[in-house]
């Protein structure tokens, strides 16, 4: 026992690094656990709230500037509202005359970014609302330009979001007007690639890409991005495209969580 | 008193990253100075004490927030707290440039690790792409790795 004792004080660097090692690496297999996901919840909660005058002040830094832009967006939306409205009209009519009426409404939850992670590459937010308001896990991100990701962690009062460029994150898409679907997922900058396609499908550069609505959490056609590359991947039967997303997913500011998806079938 | 100390300065570091990284994000590409309190802390203390500092810090560091992969900072941290200290009070031993060389190795190895994870998709599809990430994240935490070594010189850590 002695021996032991004295083995253990002798290389005690080791022995603590191999301590260190095996529980970080059962930490990495438990990441779906539920107790991992109560304890990550709790901590957030309590962070999120370290964080909060320092995400003020950062939102206070940026208002003028944000002032600014949603001038200019309220009146090139005023403009299209017109056309919408119109086009709307269109809509109705065609609809009636093929007899479908369904309508998809969402329920948007508005949240504020109030941190980042600490790690030096960003693959999460953290918000400032979690269960309390209504968030649960695995519900759809929303950012105005599109979608950004989903909740992987809800505390009582704040949630953390993976993000699109998270190594992890797959997102089931849809290119128009082609139809074609695949598995979209994080490459480099605000460029992400699209994978699984068949390597007959037509598709362009400009294409527009959205949600396929295969997954549960997302419903469809949720805009994602442009395809701005499509290459033949040599040996197999597969295409790939390059998709870039519109949101600055480095400077998010307020973002929209879907809480609910209502179907209207009548 | 040491560890009180040691742990006052380990909260400064952790708030600092937390709270502070955001406004000096270039391009999503942060400043990690969680590595550079580790290398000091090993360097400075020894293996054992910055093992136990390094895995504390990194669990708080995934805790704060983190997408997936929890428990890669504790593992990443640990591990160069572990390569650094066997730096600890070698600086006269070693020919400075070897030494120098051995402690930027081991902290491009950490961040080699941290974009490998991260970037694994680049790495197999564009190798210098991937490159080009890894040394950017490495080389921001460096420039504020020479900002520190001006107060707090290596070989000065190393000696104490």
């Amino acid at each position: 026992m002695r021996k032991i004792y004295l083995a253990l004080l002798k290389y005690k660097d080791h022995f603590i690094i191999l301590i260190a090692v095996t529980l970080s690496i059962s930490l990495l297999f438990r990441n779906d656990a539920t107790d991992i996901h109560i304890i990550r919840g709790k901590f957030s909660d309590r962070f999120s709230m370290i964080s909060f005058p320092f995400a003020w002040i950062k939102s206070m830094t940026q208002l003028e500037k944000e002032t600014q832009l949603l001038r200019e967006k309220n009146m090139q939306l005023s403009l299209q509202l017109e056309s919408m409205i119109n086009a709307n009209n269109e809509y109705d009519s065609l609809r009636e005359l093929l007899e479908f009426k369904q309508e998809h409404k969402l329920e948007l939850l508005s949240a504020k970014v109030v941190n980042m992670g600490a790690s030096s590459n960003l693959s999460s937010i953290t918000l400032d609302i979690g269960s309390e308001q209504g968030v649960q896990m695995d519900q759809a991100v929303l950012a105005p330009e599109g979608v950004i990701g989903k909740t992987v962690v809800v505390g009582k009062r704040s949630s953390v979001v993976q993000i699109l460029n998270d190594v992890n994150y797959r997102l089931s898409v849809r290119i128009l007007p082609s139809g074609n679907t695949g598995i979209l997922r994080y490459l480099t900058g605000d460029v992400c690639e699209i994978r699984e396609l068949q390597k007959n499908a037509k598709i362009s550069i400009g294409d527009k890409v959205v949600t396929s609505g295969f997954s549960k959490i997302y419903p469809k056609n949720l805009p994602v991005g442009e395809v701005v590359q499509v290459m033949d991947e040599l040996g197999s039967f597969q295409k790939v495209a390059k998709v870039r997303i519109k949101s600055n997913l480095g400077a998010l500011l307020h973002v929209f969580i879907i809480i609910e998806e209502i179907d209207e079938v009548g | 008193m040491k560890w009180v100390k040691q742990l006052f300065a380990a909260l400064c570091v952790f708030l600092a990253q937390f709270l502070l990284v955001d406004f000096l994000s270039i391009n999503m590409i942060r400043p990690d100075f969680l590595v550079i309190y580790v290398f000091y802390i090993s360097l400075v203390y020894g293996k054992t004490t910055g093992i136990i500092i390094s895995f504390t810090i990194g669990l708080f560091s995934d805790l704060a927030g983190v997408g997936s992969y929890f428990g890669l900072a504790p593992l990443t941290l640990s591990i160069t707290a572990y390569l650094t200290g066997f730096l600890n009070g070698k600086y006269e031993r070693f020919l400075p440039y070897v030494f120098h060389l051995c402690w930027l190795t081991i902290i491009g190895f950490h961040f080699f690790v941290i974009s490998y994870v991260r970037f694994q998709t680049l790495f197999v599809t564009d190798i210098f792409d991937f490159a080009i990430k890894w040394l950017m994240s490495f080389g921001y935490t460096m420039m504020f790795f020479l900002i520190t070594q001006y107060f707090f010189p290596v070989r000065e850590a190393s000696r104490a």
